[in-house]
């Protein structure tokens, strides 16, 4: 039996208090973005040593000769693991695509894809995506983490209404 | 030696204990996400529809949260808020980063935190994007030598609301806790007029 989700009040004072416990004990935010390409980075030098030329790639390599030896990246795991035992508990662990359901499924998967790669190329030049900048920026009163979500927040709405049948469920009633 | 938080920075903790307590964090934050549903990027997308404002609303209240125990701990003497990490301020990058990271958002639905709690749900768009993350990460890196400029123009570094509008971390809080409050209820307002009739 499916439960409920949290009343959105209650999660934020939950997923709040985290926040601060998180920053309390590592003096750092949640973040997620870096992860993916830390782990890029790593594969190319590992696949090849000249990728060290590249000065992004070797951003990665200043303090540790494995990219991957990252506190972000280990709170990454944690969060895989956490979101699968949550699911599990609350019996809506299930192998499928969200979307509105008559929208097609190779649709969504081009959608993710292509969204993906814009949404992590961006975040290379925001140093953080949503919780990096959206929860640890605005939790520390950083002024960059409002330009980023309210630029974020106007990118989404001007392109919306190209996606709508991907994720609204229209009812038909009447109209057409 | 007085214990003031964070204890990372004021080297209470090793390195290896941080990183362990990384994944218990992240476990915590994976689970809440699970929780509120931020694990469907179909809840994710309807906020830009004004569909089901549920992650606005709990984004706000978490940073209203945060901030409220900042201060209560940093009055009583026991954190230094001077310590906790700040992403720098870069304007045009944040402003075409954001527009961009708002484009592919409503395209994919997910963020790479939501998305990587998402797979953990089984989720099977979150993996692809999740492929699409590394792909978007391995695009940067190629044209890293034509962006780099840009990337690092108009830096401002560490700036925080009360170094624009004066005052002390109080005034940032109190501006902080109006503004979230302001966006939610403003939402709220949204999501009634564009739902209006229908149901």
């Amino acid at each position: 039996m499916e439960k409920k989700y949290w009343n959105p009040y209650f999660g934020g004072v939950v997923l709040g208090t985290l926040l601060f416990l998180t920053f309390a004990i590592a003096s750092q935010g949640f973040g997620a973005s870096g992860t993916f390409s830390r782990s890029v980075a790593q594969f190319l030098v590992d696949t090849d040593k000249s990728w060290l030329q590249n000065a992004y790639v070797a951003s990665y390599f200043k303090h540790s000769d494995n990219a991957l030896f990252n506190w972000t990246v280990w709170e990454t795991v944690g969060i895989f693991i956490g979101g699968f035992v949550s699911a599990l508990l609350a019996g809506r662990f299930m192998l499928k695509p969200d979307k509105a359901p008559s929208y097609s499924v190779m649709k969504r998967f081009m959608w993710a894809f292509v969204g993906g790669a814009i949404v992590e190329f961006a975040t290379r030049l925001t140093r953080g995506c949503t919780s990096g900048q959206g929860l640890d920026g605005m939790a520390t009163f950083s002024v960059g983490a409002w330009i980023f979500m309210f630029s974020a927040f106007a990118g989404a709405l001007i392109l919306s209404p190209l996606f709508r049948k991907q994720w609204v469920e229209e009812k038909n009633e009447g109209d057409e | 030696m007085d214990l003031i938080l964070p204890l990372f920075k004021n080297g209470f903790m090793s390195n290896e204990a941080n990183m362990f307590f990384a994944v218990v964090l992240g476990f915590t934050f994976g689970f809440v996400l699970e929780r509120t549903g931020f694990t469907r990027s179909q809840i994710i997308a309807n906020t830009f529809y004004f569909k089901d404002i549920a992650v606005p609303k709990i984004m706000g209240v978490t940073v209203i949260t945060t901030t409220t125990w900042f201060i209560l701990f940093s009055y009583m003497g026991w954190l230094d808020m001077s310590q906790l990490f700040t992403p720098a301020t870069y304007v045009w990058p944040y402003l075409v980063g954001g527009l961009l990271f708002g484009i592919g958002m409503v395209m994919a639905g997910y963020c790479p935190g939501t998305a990587v709690a998402g797979l953990g749900t089984g989720k099977s768009d979150a993996l692809i994007f999740l492929a699409g993350l590394l792909a978007g990460a391995f695009v940067y890196m190629i044209l890293y030598p034509y962006v780099a400029d840009f990337a690092s123009s108009s830096k401002l570094g560490v700036l925080k609301l009360h170094d624009l509008f004066g005052g002390n971390e109080y005034t940032s809080y109190i501006l902080t806790v109006a503004l979230e409050t302001g966006i939610i209820l403003f939402l709220m307002l949204l999501q009634k007029l564009t739902n209006k009739g229908e149901k």
